[in-house]
C-alpha cells in the first residue's frame, strides 16, 4: 500500500528503530546476536503527490544504543552484560559520532514501495545507502538497510585474540506506524 | 592436552632475558588480563587471568611456580595451576622456555576443562594460540 502524501515527523514514540548485529570467528559459539534498539532519533518523511519529489531525513543520538536482546550465547546475557556492550559501542565503536542520513533520490516501486537512496553520516564518513520503505494497511511502515561497518571506517568489534568477532555487515530497521 | 609453540625476538641478551622469564612480578602482568594476587615465594605466585569474551568474562584463579630451571642451558618451566572462579572449569599448563640470544622459544602443553572446553578443541587452541602470540608481543617490550 502507498504511504499517503504528506509531512511526517517520525521519533521514538511512532516507530521502533532497530539495529541487529550477528557473530562469526572460531569462537562465535561465545558470543551473542545482538538486538539493539536505537531510543534517540527523529526523522522527517515528506511524501509528494509525485512520489519522486519524496524527501527523508533522519538524525540519531549515535549514545542511545540500548541492547535489548541476545540471543545464541553460550550464557543468557544479563543486565550488567547488556550495559558493557552498550558502554563498548560509546567507546570503541561508535564514539558518539553524529549519525544523519538525507535521502537524495526517491523512486516509486512495486505496490506502493519507496526505493529511497540517499547518503549516511556515521563515524565520520559519509557513504550512499539505498533500502526500500513500505507502507503498510493502517499506516504500518517499515524498511531495512544493511550496512558494511568497514564502508564507514568503523572496525568491527573483536574479542578473545580475534577469535570472537561482530559481522561486518548490520542490519538497521525501521518499523511503526505513521503519525495521523 | 592442547600443545602449542612459539617464539620471541626481543633482541635483549640471553641473561636480561633469562631474568626476566623468571621474575613472576614482570611475567604475568605480559599475559593479557593476568596479574599477581600474592608473590608467595621468589619461585611461585598466587595470579589470576580474566579473559574477556565480548561482554562476558572468565575468570581463572590459581598458581604459577617456577619448577625447572636449568641455569646453562637458559630452559625453565612454569607450572600454572587453575580454577574457574565461580565456575567447575580448571585450566592447567606447562610452560617451557628456552632461551637464545635475542628471544628463545616457549612451549606449552595445557589442559583445559568446563565451559571454555566445552567450545572444543579447535576454538580452545585458536584462542591459547592467540593468547601466546600476545604473550610474545608483550616479551619483545619486557
Amino acid at each position: 500500500m502507498a504511504i499517503p502524501p504528506g509531512h511526517y515527523t517520525l521519533g521514538p514514540g511512532e516507530a521502533t528503530l532497530t539495529v541487529r548485529t550477528g557473530k562469526a570467528g572460531a569462537a562465535s559459539k561465545a558470543g551473542h546476536n545482538l538486538r539493539i534498539e536505537v531510543t534517540s532519533w527523529r526523522a522527517t518523511l515528506d511524501v509528494a503527490e509525485d512520489p519522486s519529489a519524496t524527501a527523508m531525513a533522519l538524525t540519531a543520538d549515535a549514545r542511545s544504543l540500548r541492547v535489548r536482546e541476545g540471543t545464541g550465547g553460550m550464557q543468557a546475557l544479563g543486565d550488567d552484560d547488556m550495559k558493557s556492550i552498550e558502554q563498548t559501542i560509546d567507546d570503541e565503536v561508535l564514539e558518539g559520532s553524529s549519525i544523519a542520513f538525507r535521502s537524495r533520490r526517491v523512486e516509486p516501486g512495486a505496490d506502493g514501495t519507496l526505493n529511497v537512496e540517499g547518503d549516511l553520516d556515521l563515524a565520520g564518513t559519509t557513504r550512499p545507502v539505498a533500502f526500500a520503505l513500505t507502507g503498510g494497511d493502517d499506516g504500518r511502515l517499515s524498511g531495512s538497510a544493511r550496512l558494511k561497518q568497514t564502508d564507514w571506517g568503523i572496525k568491527p568489534y573483536s574479542a578473545l585474540f580475534g577469535t570472537l568477532k561482530v559481522v561486518d555487515e548490520v542490519d538497521v530497521e525501521i518499523d511503526g506506524t505513521l503519525p495521523r | 592436552m592442547v600443545e602449542l609453540d612459539h617464539s620471541f625476538q626481543n633482541g635483549k641478551p640471553t641473561d636480561y632475558n633469562w631474568d626476566a622469564i623468571r621474575d613472576l612480578d614482570r611475567l604475568i602482568p605480559c599475559v593479557q588480563g593476568g596479574r599477581v594476587v600474592e608473590r608467595t615465594s621468589p619461585t611461585e605466585a598466587k595470579a589470576e587471568i580474566k579473559v574477556k569474551m565480548g561482554a562476558m568474562s572468565m575468570t581463572f584463579a590459581g598458581t604459577v611456580e617456577l619448577v625447572e630451571q636449568d641455569d646453562a642451558a637458559h630452559h625453565a618451566t612454569l607450572k600454572v595451576k587453575s580454577r574457574e572462579v565461580g565456575g567447575q572449569g580448571h585450566a592447567n599448563a606447562d610452560v617451557a622456555f628456552a632461551l637464545s640470544d635475542g628471544g628463545g622459544t616457549i612451549h606449552t602443553a595445557a589442559q583445559i576443562t568446563g565451559k571454555a572446553a566445552s567450545m572444543g578443541e579447535g576454538v580452545v587452541v585458536s584462542v591459547l594460540d592467540g593468547l601466546i602470540k600476545d604473550f610474545t608481543r608483550r616479551l619483545e617490550s619486557i
